[in-house]
């Protein structure tokens, strides 16, 4: 069987949900807008240096996270889909400082380490408070990415990974 | 070469390893489940054993074919890295909305 239905996101099951207690339009600029996101990209200790943002579908971003010890973790991705306030969908990959995608491997991650994910950020307003679902899924380059389907993947995936518990 | 992400990406390879998960079984078994033909299963199979997920057990003229779960634990590494990076992203994202709401907050009391 062969299913005509165009690339599907795999959804890998990394789903995370949080609510802000911010409204939804800041939230928005934190994720969107350089001087915001230098504020708060990385984790704790870390600092943000670079944060390039050319926000439209097809444009791409490039972030610096820098850690207590000085080393630089550089990423980058295409934008694929923005809707204002409400979703954006880019790719998210290793890069070098100017931008290159680079191998997974150059920042110590195994073999079998996807080379570019697709992250996938949906707000939505819950009375002045905002919930944010963000989806990082792995995508294999491979042509049989085509017949993808969501639902065969999250099932099969929540139960094989279950059975390594 | 095939990565474990590719070989998971089919569905009818991970419908196979969904019927291994159960208990070993026979090629002919799996072609009858999956209602595809003997050779299209076979490839499935080779793919998966290519990567790890799945191996031969052999017992008389029987090939019993099981799940080798180790290669997804690999998987599950890297989803456990991203998870915590996010969330420790979030938690800094979670404090600079604090702050700049306060901001905003006593800009408007002002």
């Amino acid at each position: 069987m062969t299913m005509n239905s165009p690339v599907k996101p795999m959804t890998m099951p990394l789903v995370i949900t949080r609510m802000f207690d911010a409204p939804r339009a800041l939230v928005w600029k934190a994720w969107t807008e350089p001087e915001h996101l230098m504020r708060w990209w990385g984790p704790e200790h870390f600092t943000a240096p670079v944060c390039k943002v050319d926000l439209r579908v097809g444009g791409t971003y490039l972030y610096c996270m820098r850690s207590p010890e000085g080393q630089d973790f550089w990423s980058t991705g295409v934008y694929r889909e923005i809707v204002p306030i409400e979703r954006i969908v880019c790719t998210d990959s290793f890069a070098d400082a100017d931008g290159n995608i680079v191998d997974p491997k150059t920042y110590g991650m195994g073999d079998d380490f996807p080379s570019e994910l697709l992250v996938t950020i949906i707000l939505e307003d819950v009375d002045g408070k905002t919930n944010m679902t963000l989806t990082h899924v792995g995508i294999p380059t491979a042509g049989e990415m085509r017949e993808m389907t969501q639902a065969g993947w999250n099932g099969s995936f929540d139960k094989l990974a279950a059975s390594l518990k | 070469m095939t990565t474990v992400y590719e070989a998971l990406a089919e569905p009818t390879r991970r419908r196979i390893l969904d019927l291994l998960r159960e208990r070993p079984r026979m090629v002919g078994e799996l072609v009858d489940v999956l209602a595809i033909s003997q050779p299209g299963v076979s490839k499935h199979l080779r793919v998966l054993r290519e990567v790890g997920l799945v191996r031969v057990r052999q017992d008389a003229q029987r090939h019993w074919y099981e799940l080798r779960p180790e290669p997804l634990a690999e998987v599950d590494a890297w989803l456990e890295t991203y998870r915590h990076l996010w969330n420790a992203r979030l938690d800094r994202l979670d404090d600079y909305l604090q702050t700049r709401k306060e901001k905003e907050d006593n800009h408007d009391n002002e």
